[in-house]
């Protein structure tokens, strides 16, 4: 008899979780024993809070949940199954005509989770034979849906549309179907991917364009609509994929195009196919966040006025905040124990924001990186920036 | 944090470039009467004081070193005290030997870096001693400086001393490249791979969490590179594949079971070596035989050359037989990071002129993963 090898199944569960603690890489859970607001409770402690992807704060508008509410009392907690077999309701079919509708595309999907558009949805639309072009600062959930493919990749420079042309030039010849994935709105410096000279690229190569516009969505657009409204090109890029996670202030992921896109995506993603479906609250609080969007344009004007007038003032205080074109504002610091410090600081008096830290960013480009509200009041963003006036000057940044 | 490193200075480095001798090797005493200063000696303090910059603690930091100007002089006038003296040069003008004799001394007891200040020749004495025993890092203060090994300027070498201790830096290879001086001063280029050192590189990073990174190994991006290499074997079953010099091609190959040269070219087909180290003549007669051929090659050296240094064989009649379109360069990313630009120096005008016009080439730097890469001619 062969002897049987005995292992500790376990083990290395602990043993990779000290590991990462003793590189300091294991994350530190914090809990806000609020909402999550413009002033939250974190860990005990009331801050302005300088990190969420709340934009609009919806997350607290009434109307949110009070269709939250009342679509849980109409069709229960659960959902019962998923889409494909029995857990499509009429409010989730509701929320893709409204969607399709304010998106000024054909149809829409929605997904489960921004990540479960981008992971179900890439590995379809591309295999052996085909390549992927992406921009080098996608985020991560882009590359995790690259390379669940058998599609060649290539990497253009960041938002360089000559760099892009050389990939496409070379790609032309060797390969079957061309995808070229973008960011919308960068996450890390708040910049905006020139989706206008992408498409125009991608039309004249045959190539398909995909946008993940998760930071777009409800913030850049007439009245939040998003990349594709940003540059006047509704319709045009062939999947705008976004999430309903961060403006919009619920959850779920979301593309919209064209009907026989989304006949393809819903049939192909295992994502999709295979997660139970949204619980009916969400789907209610999803509906109600369009219905604002289109009815209350004031929030998407507010978080604009903020960004504004944060951006300035950070300027006048000779902070350096990049290229950001965006309410993601990079406070740009250099080192990163420095950064990691003034986030700290920032928070003991009263600031949450987080610090982007070598290899996210550069090495000398390590950062604060804000991400405006609309809730927040300009009284809010003074107190802000008298802690960054008074620990930026005595961290030596400006 | 504590670390030793070794530091020999080459003190009669770079003293020919000023007077047009294109190197000192074996010309010292022309270079002086031409009227030569000794420039390694400023270079090396330079980058000393660029770096005390970054580190206001020396205590931690243990220099060992060779006296008078070769060493203990330059680290003196900066002020830095934390050092032994490990060998004294015998007489009063320094040579090739006292590097070597110096190096066998820091072998005795090995630090974790060997910083050295010279060009390309002092870089070949060390690696003659030294081989992959002790990481190097070259202070540019020679009249060539086409080794992997060496920083871009001063405070850049200053800066990747302070990165390695730090530990944000690791340790991979670094070709070490030997250029014939005599051939040089007439004005002709004749540089080959002379060794694979061990270098300090950039890693490369994953992301394995949402802003979690693991660095990778120079192993590990290989491993990859290989898979993409074998890949392509397969794909092309009734290709001939020309593997070229150093370290990256001479990794993929052992990855494949493919016996390789690690300074030379060699011809696989179907997978296995068909051919071992041939020179031009060779190559066009399998040319003959197998008219549909690939190269493989990734960038040599400090400048990111990948034809024109170490790979003479693959002569301009052989490239334009081939044609540029069936190029395969293979990379490992961090390498691009300090060598953002390839170059081709051909010694064929019309033939560096049509990659020059191509401007860019697509290099893998891992499986199935490429980007463009500016490509520059003949220019440094």
């Amino acid at each position: 008899m062969t002897q049987i090898t005995k292992r500790n199944a376990n083990k290395f569960l602990k043993d990779e979780y000290d590991e990462l603690v003793k590189n300091h890489f294991e994350w530190n859970i914090r809990i806000l024993e609020s909402g999550s607001q413009p002033h939250s409770i974190v860990n005990g402690k009331e801050v302005i809070m300088m990190c969420s992807n709340n934009y609009l704060n919806l997350s607290n508008h009434p109307r949110l949940i009070k269709g939250a509410i009342d679509a849980a009392k109409k069709y229960g907690a659960g959902s019962g199954s998923v889409r494909a077999i029995a857990g499509t309701l009429q409010i989730h079919t509701e929320v893709e005509k409204r969607l399709a509708k304010f998106k000024r595309t054909e149809s829409s999907l929605i997904y489960q989770t921004g990540f479960a558009a981008n992971s179900g949805l890439i590995p379809q639309l591309v295999g052996e034979g085909d390549i992927v072009i992406s921009d080098e600062l996608n985020h991560g959930s882009i590359i995790d849906g690259v390379r669940l493919t058998r599609a060649d990749r290539a990497i253009y420079k960041h938002r360089d549309m000559s760099d892009l042309e050389r990939v496409l030039k070379d790609a032309d010849k060797k390969y079957r179907r061309i995808l070229i994935i973008s960011d919308g709105v960068f996450s890390m410096d708040g910049d905006i991917a020139p989706m206008d000279k992408i498409v125009k690229l991608a039309n004249e190569f045959g190539a398909m364009t995909y946008a993940d516009d998760a930071h777009g969505e409800g913030v850049i657009g007439e009245d939040g609509r998003g990349i594709g409204a940003h540059f006047h090109i509704e319709g045009k890029i062939d999947v705008e994929m976004g999430t309903f996670s961060k403006a919009f202030g619920v959850v779920g992921g979301l593309i919209a195009g064209s009907q026989d896109l989304v006949n393809f995506a819903y049939n192909k993603s295992r994502t999709w196919l295979l997660s139970g479906s949204h619980p009916p609250a969400v789907s209610g609080a999803q509906l109600a966040a369009i219905d604002v969007l289109e009815t209350e344009p004031e929030h998407v004007k507010r978080l604009w006025d903020n960004t504004k007038y944060f951006k300035k003032e950070l300027n006048s205080l000779g902070f350096n905040t990049g290229n950001s074109e965006t309410p993601i504002t990079p406070v740009i610091v250099g080192d990163s124990g420095k950064a990691k410090e003034l986030s700290n600081k920032l928070y003991d008096e009263g600031v949450f924001a987080l610090p982007i830290v070598f290899p996210m960013v550069a090495r000398d480009k390590a950062r604060i990186r804000t991400m405006m509200n609309a809730g927040l009041t300009k009284k809010d963003l003074d107190f802000a920036l008298d802690k960054f006036e008074k620990l930026g000057k005595q961290l030596s940044i400006i | 944090m504590s670390v030793t490193i070794g530091f020999v200075v080459n003190p009669i480095a770079g003293m020919g470039g000023r007077v047009g001798l294109k190197g000192t090797d074996d010309v010292l005493d022309k270079a002086v009467k031409l009227g030569a200063h000794p420039i390694a000696r400023q270079k090396a303090e330079e980058m000393l004081r660029e770096f005390s910059k970054f580190s206001s603690n020396h205590a931690e930091i243990v220099w060992v070193t060779c006296d008078g100007d070769m060493g203990n002089n330059e680290l003196e006038t900066v002020g830095i005290k934390n050092k032994q003296i490990v060998y004294s040069p015998s007489g009063t003008t320094t040579s090739a030997n006292d590097t070597k004799n110096a190096c066998k001394k820091f072998i005795e007891s090995p630090p974790d870096l060997l910083v050295f200040c010279g060009g390309d020749g002092t870089a070949r004495d060390i690696f003659t001693i030294i081989d992959k025993k002790i990481p190097l890092l070259g202070v540019p203060s020679g009249v060539k400086m086409h080794s992997g090994v060496f920083g871009i300027t001063t405070n850049a070498t200053a800066k990747m001393l302070w990165e390695f201790i730090n530990k944000r830096l690791t340790i991979g290879d670094a070709e070490i490249m030997d250029v014939d001086e005599e051939l040089y001063r007439k004005g002709e280029w004749k540089v080959r791979l002379y060794g694979i050192a061990k270098g300090i590189v950039e890693p490369t990073y994953i992301q394995v969490g949402k802003s979690c990174f693991e660095s990778v190994s120079d192993d590990e991006v290989k491993d990859e590179l290989a898979d993409h290499v074998k890949d392509e074997l397969e794909k092309h079953q009734d290709w001939l594949f020309l593997f070229g010099t150093g370290g990256t091609i001479d990794y993929i190959a052992k990855k494949l079971n493919i016996e390789h040269t690690l300074l030379g070219i060699d011809a696989v087909y179907q997978k296995k070596l068909l051919a071992k180290d041939v020179n031009e003549e060779q190559i066009l007669q399998l040319l003959k035989k197998y008219p549909n051929v690939k190269i493989l090659l990734s960038p040599i050296g400090a400048q990111g050359f990948i034809l024109g240094r170490g790979n003479l064989q693959l002569s301009p009649t052989v490239i334009n037989k081939i044609g540029i379109e069936n190029i395969i360069v293979v990379s490992a990313p961090s390498k691009l990071i300090h060598t953002p630009v390839l170059r081709v120096d051909t010694g064929d005008k019309r033939l560096d002129h049509r990659f020059a016009n191509q401007g860019y080439l697509l290099v893998i730097i891992g499986y199935r993963l490429s980007r463009v890469v500016k490509l520059q001619t003949n220019s440094f």
